[in-house]
Formats: C-alpha cells, sequence, structure tokens
C-alpha cells in the first residue's frame, strides 16, 4: 500500500468512525432517525437533542483530544529521538492534574477547573522549557530530565491532595478526571479550546519540514539552512498547547500519545509531512471508537476512557515493538 | 568568493583559531591541510556559519554571514561532512532532497521540478543512480561519503566547502570525486576543501592552504608551498619529493630508514 493511499484512507475513516459512533449510547437509534435528526437540528425532539446536543460534541471532543495528543507525540518523539516519548513530557498533565486536584479540594467551581487545568500546564511546560534551554535551542536530556521531574513532583501533590480529600468527598471527582472521561463534553467546551488546538495544529505544520531535515542530524540540517533553534521552540510549543488543549477537554487520556505516532509511522514512515496528518486521522479515529466502547462496554455506567486505553495500549506498544515492520523506524541508528 | 578577515573562533573557553585572513576566489579549488586538531573543521564549519566566530569577519559572496539567515546562508554555502551521525534510515534521493530546504517555499511541503533535477544531477555526480532508492543506513561506509557529497552538491551554492571528503573513498572513486570538485571550481564555484592526502591536494588544487597552531600559515599554490621546509615543520616529518613531467609534485614520506630498521631489528 503506497503512502497517499494510506493516507486517504486514514482521511476516510475519520467521518466513518464519526458517523459510526452515533450509533452507540444509552438510546438506542437507527440510521433513519439519526438521518433525520442531522438534516434538522433545530428540530425539538428528543432524538435530535442526543444527537446535536449529546454525541455529536462528545464525537467532536474525542476527535481533538485523539488528533491533538498524537500529533504532539509525534513531534516530541522526532524532535528527541525519542521513541517512548508523549506530549505529556513536557508536564503538561502533571501540572493540570494537580492544579485540578488543589482547585477541586479549595471548592472552585468544576466549570473553572479545566482553565486551572490549561493554565498551570502551560505554566509547567514553559519551566520545562526554561530548564532545557542551552545555548539558545533545547537540549533533548535536559528536557527530559526536566519534564520527567516535574512530573514527579507533581504527582506527589496530587497523591497527598488525594489522601486529604478523601473525607471531603471531591476525591472521586479528581480521580474520575485524572482517568480521562469525554462524558457530558458540549459544543462550548469545544469551543473555548478549539483556538488553542488549531494554534498547536497551526505551528507543528509548520515544523514539519524542519523536522524532516532534522533527520539528516543537527550539523547538516542546519547546513542546508534550518533554523533548527527555532524549529525546536516551535515543536515545543505546539506539542504544549496541543496536550493542554486535550487535558482541558477530557482529562488525561493516555498512550494516544505515545502509541499512534508507532503505528502511524508503519503506514507512511518517518518523514513528518507524511507523518502528520496520518497521526492527527489514527488519532481521532481511535480515541473516537474508544470512547464509544467505554459508553457501551459497561452501560449504562461508563468506562474511563484513559483505563480502557491503557488496557489496550499496553499490550499494542508491546506487540508494534517486538514485531518491528520492514518500514523504518525512529531514531533507527545506521 | 570567501573572504575572512582576522578571523578567531573559541569554543568553551579555548582559542580553536585565530587571526585567519585569506580570500578565495570563484573558480578556486583550494586544498586546506595540516595536521590533526589543527582547526581544519573549525574553521570550515565557521565559514559555513556553524560556528560563531569570537572575532573578524566571514564574508561570503561578498555579505557578512552575521548579515544572513539561515535560508540565505545555506543558498550561498553548502557545507559537506562525513561525520558519521545518528540518523533514521531514509531513501538516499530523499536524504539528497534535504539539501533543496532552503530553496523550499515558507509551507515546504512540495518539491519544484527544479528541485528534482538538482536532486538527480547531484546523485548522477557521484555516480550513485542506481542506488538512488536504496536505504541510506545500508550503504557501505564509501558509498555514504558519497551521499553526503551529493547532499552538498544539490544545494547547488556558489560555495561549497568539504571536510575530508575522501576520507573513506577507494582510489578510483576519490580521483572521481577531486575530478568532479576541480571541474565545478573551472565552471566558476568556490571550492575549500580539507585533504589529509597531499599528493591529492597538489594534483588537484589550484592553491594550498597550510594550518598550524590555530593559524593560517600559508596559503599559496602547491609548487610554491610543498616545496618549501614549511610542511615538513608543520607535520613533523621528513619528505621526499619528485616532479612529475607535467610539474605536479609528488611527495613521499622516506620508508627506507624506518623498514630498515624494522628489518634489523627482526635480523637480530
Amino acid at each position: 500500500m503506497t503512502r497517499g493511499v494510506a493516507l486517504s484512507l486514514l482521511a476516510l475513516s475519520v467521518p466513518a468512525a464519526a458517523i459510526a459512533s452515533l450509533f452507540v449510547g444509552a438510546t438506542p437509534l437507527d440510521a433513519h432517525q439519526v438521518l433525520r435528526a442531522l438534516a434538522r437540528p433545530e428540530a425539538p425532539d428528543t432524538v435530535t437533542t442526543i444527537v446535536w446536543q449529546l454525541r455529536l460534541p462528545r464525537i467532536s471532543v474525542a476527535a481533538t483530544v485523539g488528533a491533538c495528543l498524537a500529533l504532539g507525540g509525534a513531534m516530541l518523539q522526532g524532535m528527541l529521538r525519542n521513541p517512548l516519548v508523549d506530549p505529556y513530557l513536557t508536564g503538561v498533565s502533571a501540572a493540570a492534574a494537580a492544579a485540578v486536584a488543589v482547585a477541586t479540594v479549595a471548592g472552585v467551581s468544576v466549570a473553572a477547573t479545566p482553565a486551572v487545568g490549561f493554565v498551570a500546564g502551560l505554566a509547567a511546560a514553559l519551566v520545562v522549557a526554561a530548564l532545557a534551554r542551552r545555548g539558545g535551542g533545547i537540549d533533548p536530556q535536559r528536557l527530559i530530565l526536566a519534564g520527567v521531574s516535574l512530573s514527579m513532583l507533581f504527582a506527589a501533590i496530587v497523591t497527598l491532595v488525594l489522601i486529604r480529600a478523601q473525607s471531603t468527598g471531591a476525591a472521586g471527582t479528581i480521580v474520575a478526571w485524572l482517568a480521562g472521561s469525554m462524558a457530558g463534553r458540549s459544543w462550548r467546551d469545544l469551543a473555548v479550546t478549539a483556538p488553542y488546538a488549531v494554534l498547536g495544529t497551526a505551528l507543528a505544520l509548520s515544523t514539519a519540514p524542519a523536522l524532516d531535515a532534522m533527520r539528516i542530524g543537527e550539523s547538516r540540517a542546519r547546513a542546508v539552512g534550518v533554523n533548527v533553534h527555532r524549529a525546536q521552540w516551535l515543536i515545543l510549543a505546539a506539542s504544549s498547547l496541543l496536550a493542554a488543549s486535550s487535558v482541558v477537554l477530557a482529562g488525561l487520556v493516555g498512550f494516544i500519545g505515545l502509541l499512534v505516532p508507532h503505528i502511524a509511522r508503519r503506514l507512511t514512515g518517518t518523514e513528518a509531512r507524511m507523518l502528520f496528518p496520518a497521526c492527527a486521522a489514527i488519532g481521532a479515529v481511535l480515541c473516537m471508537v474508544a470512547d464509544a466502547v467505554c459508553r457501551r462496554i459497561v452501560a449504562p455506567a461508563e468506562l474511563p476512557i484513559g483505563v480502557l486505553l491503557a488496557l489496550i495500549g499496553a499490550p499494542a506498544f508491546l506487540y508494534l515493538y517486538l514485531h518491528p515492520s520492514g518500514r523504518p523506524g525512529l531514531a533507527a541508528e545506521r | 568568493m570567501i573572504d575572512l578577515d582576522a578571523l578567531a573562533v573559541r569554543i568553551g573557553g579555548r582559542n580553536l583559531l585565530s587571526n585567519v585572513t585569506a580570500r578565495i576566489q570563484s573558480g578556486e579549488l583550494v586544498a586546506l591541510i595540516g595536521p590533526n586538531g589543527v582547526g581544519k573543521t573549525t574553521l570550515l564549519r565557521a565559514i559555513a556559519g556553524l560556528h560563531p566566530c569570537e572575532a573578524g569577519v566571514v564574508r561570503v559572496m561578498g555579505r557578512d554571514l552575521r548579515s544572513l539567515r539561515a535560508r540565505e546562508r545555506a543558498t550561498r554555502v553548502a557545507f559537506v561532512t562525513t561525520e558519521e551521525t545518528v540518523f533514521e534510515t531514509l531513501p538516499l534521493r530523499e536524504l539528497v532532497a534535504m539539501a533543496r530546504f532552503a530553496r523550499a517555499k515558507w509551507w515546504g511541503w512540495t518539491r519544484e521540478r527544479s528541485d528534482e533535477d538538482a536532486i538527480d544531477r547531484a546523485i548522477a555526480a557521484v555516480g550513485m543512480q542506481s542506488l538512488a532508492d536504496r536505504d541510506v543506513g545500508g550503504l557501505s561506509a564509501g558509498e555514504r561519503q558519497r551521499a553526503w557529497i551529493a547532499l552538498g552538491l544539490a544545494q547547488e551554492t556558489p560555495i561549497l566547502l568539504l571536510d575530508e571528503p575522501t576520507t573513506h573513498l577507494d582510489v578510483r572513486v576519490a580521483q572521481d570525486i577531486l575530478k568532479l570538485l576541480a571541474r565545478l571550481a573551472r565552471d566558476g564555484k568556490t571550492i575549500l576543501c580539507a585533504l589529509h592526502d597531499l599528493n591529492e591536494a597538489a594534483a588537484y588544487a589550484d592553491r594550498i592552504a597550510l594550518l598550524g597552531d590555530k593559524r593560517l600559515l600559508a596559503i599559496a599554490p602547491p609548487q610554491r608551498l610543498l616545496r618549501g621546509p614549511l610542511v615538513e615543520r608543520v607535520y613533523g616529518i621528513a619528505l621526499d619529493r619528485i616532479e612529475l613531467p607535467d610539474g605536479t609534485l609528488r611527495l613521499f614520506t622516506p620508508p627506507r630508514r624506518h623498514r630498515g630498521c624494522a628489518v634489523e631489528e627482526r635480523a637480530h
């Protein structure tokens, strides 16, 4: 299968997964009902409300979260030449989790906690970036060390807050957020986050040619005209924005950012120009499907998407690593 | 054209080069020679804009290097290094295509016909057409070296800097590459090429630049520079010379005394 065919199929799979997800939920709907509801968004009946106000926003949120995380993961893995990196490396998720935990215990309204998480996540990314700075650019080792250290610090804060919160009953809210979920997300949530996700995606796409050239080594990339330092900062900014956007929308959704770039590389190779769109599509599809499964598998209750993705993602990741494809992988040493 | 005016390079608190002044004209192939660790690579990297200059000025095609953005610089100067770096495996043609980065439109997602032609010409120039679709990771050291040279050629810059381009090459391919460089210089390129083989430098260079003690000691035509005692002093060895009928010098390290010693030692 050529890369062009693979990309075309992936592009088609996004609307296909979205349409399929419309049929999954507590209320069974048939094709006729869904089509009629889609055609008349202003109709005052229950089916239209379910389709337009519950399922579609939720599906859109899932697609956005999946695309953001996969794209962020692909960028950071490419820049750091490290296949074990995910977009949470920059401390975004850990800081957001700590901030949301503290805010929940402190009685901040549920509506405001995503914003608290977003700001804390980006602040942590800034601190990590400052610690990783060297000679105008970013030192990959320092970035990983700073990101991991800061994430551990914030994880400790979350644990502390959880212990304290057990008596107040806030622990359940915090744990639910930590496990990731798209339940109850509205168009408004998406509208608030979309500008950051779009900005992150635009930055990501603008760095693709530079990231491709950096595959021949930093020295040679500079010699052919890449401003390596600027590309590094843009990649860090874009991946942080993408991670923060997804955290605001769905809490902590693991494994997508780590796993999807590996799947995409098998289909399209390592060239960022092909890899980025492939990652966005696979991430979106995977997240939409996973969310649909979470709605269905223990209905009427819901499985947290983070739990499902970890259950599927860990063995899938191991399989991909133990069964290398013929295609070039990341940072394959000559 | 390359102009170096009192150039000094200092990295990590160490002076690596000081007070290098020289002018290399368009259409000239200059070989850069000198013992290991004397600053040949540092000088090439400084001219390529990969090392900041502590003092002095580098001008490429009349423009101060510091005033050029990365892309502008890469359309004027190409730097071929054969240092082995970790990189993802990718087909030779895609690797050479990286050379066109600086000429891509701002979105840079597609390649023009002129880019494809430049890539084809560069791959043909190093005789690797049949390997164009092979993964670079699967090539031999010599083939990979030619790939790096093709990367530099595909930039199609007026100035070409090469750091020991013949190191891993067999005699025939090394000759082909040096002939190619001489032809490119005749066509108007400015070429500065670090070489270890003094005979290669003598045979192909218009002038030789001799580095020693972190300075440029001399820059002169091969006949003049290699005939004098300076080369022997810098390298710390004695050299025998033979002049070929076409006037080219051939240099040899005198072997007899050393071999004689070895034979005598064994005989005892």
